[in-house]
Formats: C-alpha cells, structure tokens, sequence
C-alpha cells in the first residue's frame, strides 16, 4: 500500500533544450550515417525517411514517459490529490500535461506529413532539405513547450520530497495553534527530528514520524499550524494542515498551550477548536494541555477553567502534558492509540458484521435499466408457470412436489420418505431389473482374488467355460504339454538349477540393498569405501556357507589384516550444546591488546590520525575505487578520427 | 524544510566545512583553464556543436560589453556658455553629430529597401525538364507524352481530374498545398493563410495556368482573418503574397505579403 504513494519513481524530466540535444544526438548515432549521390533514388528516399521515424519514435517514446509516470489526479487518493492541488494547482498540472500530450500528436503528424512528401523526392538534395525540415520543425515544437518542461520537473522534485503517507494505516494527527508544541510532541514520540524553534510557522509542510505501540505500527502526521479564520483566507501552508484533516481517518490531537506563551489565550484556542470541529466528524479527538510545567491547570483562572470544563463535558477527554519534562506525553499517545484501536476495530466488526447477517443476497446486485418512455416492459412468464407458482404459494411442500410430477414419473423417495418420517430406510436394491426377482437381496462380492467380477459377468459364461474346458480336454490328449523328447542331460540340468539359485540370490541382493537405502539415515560414503568395509571375514565365511564350501575364517590368517583394523567411523564432535555454552571467543580488538586503557589510547591515537584526512577531504584507504581499467569504447571498435596504432 | 531535504537540514545544523569558501573560490578559478582544454580536445561533430555554443555565448558577451560602453555616450549634451545665448534658445539641447548620423543611416537604408516592389525581383527560370517528369504509358510502357509535375502545385476546390486517358500533366496529391505562411512585413508576423489562387509564376505562363508554386511566385492569399480593412470601409479578404523558399525542399509555403 505505501509503495503506492511513493512518488519517487519518476524519471528526471529533462529541459526542452537538454531534450533537443539528446534526440538530435541520438537520431544520429543510432542510424545509418552514410547516403551518396549515385544510390538509388529509392535507397536515399529509406535513408532519410529512417532519419524522420527514428526521431518521431524516440520523441514519442519520451513523451509518452512523462505523461505516463506523473500521477493523475483522480487515481490517486483524494488526501494526495487535494494535497497535490493545494501545491500545484490542478488546472496548471492537468494543462502542462496536455500540452505534453499534444506535443506528441502533432510530432506525429509531421513525420507522417513528411515521410509522405519524401516519396516525391527525386534528387539527395531535395531529401536532405525534407529531412532537414522535418527534423526542424518536431524539435521546434519542444521549444515552445520549455515553460511546461521545466514546470514539470519541479513539480516532480517537490513531489519526490513530500513524505510517504499511507492514507488507510492507523494514524495519529497534530493540529493546534503555531508555536504550541506540536512538533516537540512528536520528536518525544517518534524518532523524526522536526525543527523546533519559537518563531511561528517554523513547520512549513507535512511531517510523518512512526511510533510502536501494542506490537502494531502508527503514523504521527505533524501539521503546520492553524490560525483562526475562514477558509478561503488560509494560505497554502495552513491547508495541508486542514486537508490532512479532512481526508485522513486518524485520532486527532489538538494541541493547546495552557500557558498561553504562544501569544495566544486559552479562549481563542477554543474558539479555533471551535472553528474546525466539522472537520472532526467520525474521529476520535483528545486535546493535549502542553506546556503544564509552566502553569499548571490547576493553576488557571476559574473562567478559563470553565471553558474547559465545557469541552470535558462533549466528551473529549483533556490530558495534560509537558513536552520538556516529557510527563503526560505518553499517557496522551496511550490515550488516542486506544481511542482509534477501537474506533477501526468497531468498523471492521460492524463490515463484516454485514456480510455474515444476509449472506450472499447483501454481495448480489440487480440493476435495473432507467425507464426512457411510459411503455410497460414487463416480465414474460408463460402461463402455466404463473399458475404454478400461483398454486405453490399456498400449498407445503408435499403437494408442490405431487405438483410437478409427471405421469410418467413414480413416486419420488423424497414423498415417500416425508411420508414415513422416522421409518424410512434407503434401500437401493428395491428397483433392481432382474429375471428372477427373489435374488434381488442376494450378496454377491465385487473383487475376487484381484479380479473384478463384473469384468467376468456374461451371460453366456456358462457355455463359454464349456467350450474352454472341451478344448483343453483336447489338447491335453493330443499330448501339447508333455515334455520334449530331448530331455536335458544331468550338466544342463545343473546349470538350470545353479541359474534358479543365482536369479534368486540377485533378487535377495536387491532386496537388501533397497531396504537399507530407504531406511539409511546415514551418510552416504563413497562406493569404494563402502564396498571395502563389506568384505570382511565373517561376511566371506556366510556367503562361500551359502554357497555350500566350508570356510574357517581362522585358517585363511593372511585375510585377517584388513579386518583386524577397525573401520574408520566419521568422527562426530560430541561436546556441549551451543545454547548451553557461552561464547568463549575473544574479539579480535581485545585478543591483541588486552589492557582496556591501552586500547582506548589506540583507539585515540586512530581518530586522531584520521582527522587531517577528513580536513583535506582525501581519499583514504577505506575510500577504495575500483577503477575499469579497459573500458569497452577506448579499446574496441574503429576510430572515429585519428589513428589506432596506439589506443 | 520539507522532512526527507537531509543534505540541506545538516548543512542548516551544522554548517559547511572550514574551508569551503576557499575552495569554492579554486574551483570556479579553475573553470576557465578546465573550459579551454576540453575546447581544444573536442573532436568532430561534439567539437562543431560546442564550438557553436560557445560561438554564440561570447556573442552575447560582446553585445553586453558594447551596451555597456554604449551608455557613455549620450544623444543630448550641455552646450558649454560660449558668448550669450539668447533666451529662446537657453533650455534647447544640441543634438550631437554621433545620433545625426545615424539616423541619416537608418533612412537611407529604408529608402533603399522600398525601391524594390517585390521582395524577389530576379529568379532563377524553371526548366521543363526540372518541373515536369516523364511518365510512361501505354500497353508497353512506350508512350511517353504525360508528365507528372515535382513541384509544389496548387489546384483550387473545385478542381476535378480530366480523365485519365486524356491527362497530360499530374499533378500529384502529395504535393497539393491548400495553406502557405504568411508574414506580414511590418508588423513581422506570420500567419498560417489559405490560398485563393496562383497569380504569376514568373518562369512561364504555362506554370501558372498548371498552378506550379516555385520560388518567387506571386500568388493570391485570403487574409480575411486579418481583419483589414479600406480606406472607403470595406473589407479586405485576398491579398498578393510573394513565395520566398523552395516549397519542395522545405515542405511547407512561405510567403511574404505584398502590401
């Protein structure tokens, strides 16, 4: 929300004349600069005709920029686009920008203007003085526009400099007389630093400051002061102040000084209270007592102390204050932070409060188009539906349905349910289509052995087995399945059976090594390593027992080396937790000089070097610049004049 | 101040360093040494356009010195009391010799302007083959007995086309100007006026029949925006008005009014 009202994004608007320059200059850069004599008439024509469109393009698009980066008025919020009218003036700013806009238009029609003639060009010399004119005239247009130019880029530097309100975050203005202690409030409360002197109007513009209260972030706006009289005499200054107020939903702190060194009594401060109090509608206001350390409310006269009674009794709570000893301060911010906290949690209640009450008919909208003529365009309902509907008004909401039924249609469950109330059971099976109607009830599975029985239900199923069974029967006596009557001999029968253990071993390896790479929660170690520690003895002695040998990892001793040696784990630190110990590690500073008057004494002698330094505004050795010491332009390309022997 | 000026509001606190105005005062010494090395290293066009700038610049310069000696000299001086003056002549000032001659100048130069009717009496003529250009028709692209006009043309509203087969001379829309620029010599203005017609095309009366708009043409201009009026109480609403550019180069028609 807050990037929103960030006006610093606008891009520098240069003057007419820099403008002038950097097309011109870019135009011819950036295209073709070579044309003869001899070329064809149409190859002159393009060249020059490019010349025209590149700079109507690049003046377009520059153009363009301006008028899309300024903010519009009637986009933005009505607190920065009044604020924005008071300082700028609305119509100067709509006009400058319509000048720009009108600016670009006519650029655009005479380089069409132009590039159209080019075509009747029929020697060089007649294209360069087109193009000559052509680019003459667009840049002329921006000279007239210099007064808007430089209009514009004030207003974009003034408009970069005003502070970055958020018009919907909670917020908290001061308003009051000049010279009451508005700005020394806010210096307490917050950490912006407003100039505070005793000459009035010292605050000449908006201040925002942001404080922390309840964990939640609130804006301090410090307004210039008000004095007392009509609107229409209020200078410019005094209006931020009373649009601030106007369009802000804050709490509202005006500020009083009960000691009257303002030059000002207590009965002209509230007669300015007086003054602006519509603006006040839908806030929360407090008024702060300042400056109590010189003359305390207690102190004052019984007349002014009536006053102020008068306006406890409108419910405006009076709190009193010192900006200089700073006691009240807080209690005073403490005051309106809560006043406003509940003032935006009522309204955020009471918004949803009236979504929950209708629901979805309070987010539908009917519109219903404005009559043009006394002809009646009623809605059209065909008649037996008006008396449908007739009908159904009266009736519950069995008979609706005995209504609408069709001839053709049953019973609807819905009836018959209504009509048993509590007896009614949900029975499915109750229409089934079958052609014996007693297995209507009968419980027959879905899935068998991994099957899905309706993939098998046929109706000639019976037949089909028949027939199956028949031609099996068949194929067995005319002997298809006895063996070959090459048999296999004993060797490749024991390669068959070796080949089945081998598979099956394979598998169980795979299994195994599946398992533990699901399970491991151990690092991962390189393959070598890993395969080195699973060669030890005892797994040798288990796998050649498998296999049917018999081992002794004792008798084989020139293997027992490598497993003698214990396999080298990661090592793991095992130490206290960082949480429990203190940092033990002594800064540097201290490590090398470990006497504390020593250090300071080095750290004087440091300062003190540094200063003629500072006094000769040199470079240091912490100013470091990294120079480009091949720059791409000095040591590329072709010159332009001059040799290349050297560069 | 506005809150977010931080470099002025620390200038404002806490003022500038010891020796700023010393080195203010080097720096803008140095200004002119740094001005003529980068003048003499300028190469190309930067070094045309800055040349250029600085051409103009000292311009100004030299008409501010020139003022400023000018005031010196005064237009009226006290006569010193030789002998008696007699009382008619006591409160009179001479004129000195230096505005006299002037003057004498300055009228001279005006009567000389005004010998001439029109501001461009001699223009170059117009040959046929720089106006006109061979178009080639026919089912072979043979005949060659049209031509088209390349220059500035006027033809007036009501123009229509002959038709094609028939048509000698085109003249070519693009090229078909209904306003010129007109500046009225007293009072050094210009006003953008429609033309009426094409009086005298002074290379051939065949390119004032066609309506070809050169250099030098005279040509018939409505200047009822002008609001002038007769000595009788009529209104005026078509002036002469003598073209002074190529229209065809520039694209546009200047003219200067013929009073």
């Amino acid at each position: 929300m807050t990037s929103q009202y960030n006006f610093k994004r606008i891009t520098v608007v240069p003057t007419a004349a820099e403008l002038k320059e950097v097309v011109l200059s870019k135009t011819q850069r950036k295209t073709p600069t070579v044309v003869h004599r001899q070329y064809s008439i149409g190859r002159i024509r393009a060249f020059y005709a490019r010349k025209i469109k590149f700079l109507q393009q690049t003046l377009h698009d520059k153009l363009t920029q301006i008028i899309n980066e300024f903010p519009k008025l009637e986009e933005v919020h009505p607190f920065y686009s009044d604020l924005m009218n008071i300082l700028y003036d609305r119509d100067h700013y709509k006009i400058a920008l319509g000048q720009m806009n009108t600016a670009r238009h006519l650029i655009d029609g005479i380089a069409r203007e132009y590039v159209r003639l080019m075509k009747y060009g029929d020697s060089l010399y007649r294209c360069k003085m087109l193009k000559r004119a052509a680019l003459g005239r667009m840049v002329k247009l921006l000279r007239r526009q210099k007064s808007s130019f430089e209009y514009l880029e004030q207003v974009r530097q003034h408009l970069s400099r005003l502070p970055s309100i958020d018009p919907g975050a909670r917020t908290l203005i001061l308003c009051g007389f000049p010279n009451v202690g508005k700005s020394s409030f806010i210096n307490n409360v917050t950490r912006a630093d407003v100039e505070v002197q005793p000459y009035a109007f010292t605050t000449k513009a908006l201040y925002v400051g942001h404080l922390d209260y309840k964990f939640l972030r609130w804006q301090v706006i410090d307004t210039p002061g008000i004095l007392d009289h009509p609107l229409e005499d209020r200078n410019t200054i005094e209006m931020q102040a009373v649009t601030a107020l106007a369009h802000l939903k804050a709490a509202v702190l005006f500020v009083m000084d009960v000691s009257e060194q303002c030059d000002r009594s207590i009965e002209e401060q509230i007669s300015l209270f007086e003054s602006i109090k519509p603006l006040f509608v839908n806030k929360p206001v407090l008024i702060g007592l300042n400056k109590v350390d010189v003359r305390r409310r207690s102190d004052l006269p019984p007349e002014k102390e009536e006053l102020l009674k008068k306006l406890e009794a409108d419910n405006i709570p009076l709190i009193e204050m010192s900006t200089i000893t700073k006691e009240g301060v807080l209690g005073l911010r403490d005051a309106a932070c809560d006043q406003l906290l509940v003032q935006r949690v009522e309204q955020k209640l009471q918004a949803k409060k009236h979504v929950l009450g209708d629901g979805v008919l309070s987010k539908i909208f009917v519109a219903y188009p404005t009559p043009r003529d006394d002809r009646v365009r009623a809605a059209f309902i065909p008649e037996s539906a008006a008396k449908k509907r007739i009908n159904t008004r009266s009736g519950t909401t069995r008979d609706v349905i005995a209504e609408h039924r069709d001839e053709r249609t049953r019973k609807l469950e819905r009836e018959i349910e209504l009509e048993m109330d509590d007896d009614y059971i949900l029975d499915l099976k109750k229409h089934y289509m079958l052609r014996n109607d007693d297995e209507k009830y009968d419980i027959i599975p879905e899935v068998w052995e991994g099957h899905n029985i309706s993939d098998f239900v046929d109706v000639d199923i019976e037949k089909k087995l028949a027939y199956l069974l028949e031609e099996e029967r068949r194929l067995i006596e005319a002997g298809e399945y006895e063996d070959d009557l090459d048999s296999d001999d004993e060797e490749t029968k024991d390669l068959l059976k070796t080949a089945t253990k081998i598979k099956e071993k394979e598998d169980m390896r795979k299994l195994e090594n599946w398992e533990k790479k699901v399970n491991s929660t151990a690092h991962h170690i390189s393959r070598s390593i890993h395969r080195k520690r699973e060669r030890t003895m005892s797994k040798l002695e288990q796998d050649l027992g498998e296999l049917g040998m018999e081992v002794k990892a004792k008798r084989m001793k020139n293997l027992q080396t490598d497993s003698r040696r214990t396999p080298s784990a990661m090592k793991i630190r095992v130490g206290k937790s960082r949480s429990l110990s203190a940092n033990r590690s002594v800064p540097r500073p201290e490590q090398g000089l470990p006497e504390p008057e020593k250090r300071e004494a080095v750290r004087k002698l440091v300062k003190k070097t540094q200063r003629p330094m500072n006094r000769n505004a040199r470079k240091g050795e912490g100013d470091r610049h990294i120079p480009d010491l091949m720059p791409k332009h000095l040591f590329s390309g072709k010159r332009k004049m001059g040799k290349t022997d050297r560069r | 101040m506005p809150q977010n000026e931080h470099i002025e509001l620390h200038r404002k606190r806490h003022g500038r360093r010891l020796d700023y105005e010393e080195r203010l005062r080097k720096k803008q010494a140095r200004s002119g040494h740094e001005r003529a090395q980068k003048a003499k290293k300028l190469r190309g066009i930067k070094a045309k356009l800055y040349n250029k700038k600085r051409y103009s610049e000292k311009v100004e310069m030299r008409k501010l010195l020139k003022q400023h000696e000018e005031k010196e000299q005064k237009s009226t001086k006290e006569q010193p009391d030789q002998g008696a003056v007699p009382a008619y002549l006591l409160d009179r000032q001479q004129q000195t010799s230096g505005t006299v001659l002037s003057n004498m100048i300055k009228q001279k130069r005006k009567e000389k302007a005004s010998k001439y009717q029109v501001p461009i009496p001699k223009v170059k003529a117009l040959a046929d083959a720089e106006a006109f250009k061979v178009v080639k028709t026919g089912k072979s692209r043979r005949k060659g007995w049209k031509r088209m006009v390349t220059k500035v043309t006027f033809v007036g509203e009501s123009f229509t086309r002959k038709p094609a087969k028939f048509e000698r001379f085109i003249r070519p829309m693009g090229l078909r100007f209904n306003k010129a620029h007109v500046t009225h010599p007293e009072l050094q203005t210009t006003f953008c006026l429609p033309i009426v017609g094409v009086k005298k095309n002074p290379s051939s009366q065949m390119y004032t029949s066609l309506g070809v708009i050169t250099r030098g043409t005279v040509i018939e201009v409505n200047v009822s925006e002008l609001g002038m009026v007769t000595q009788g109480g009529k209104v005026v609403w078509g002036k002469y008005a003598q073209v002074t550019n190529n229209p065809e180069n520039d694209g546009c028609i200047n003219a200067v009014l013929l009073l």
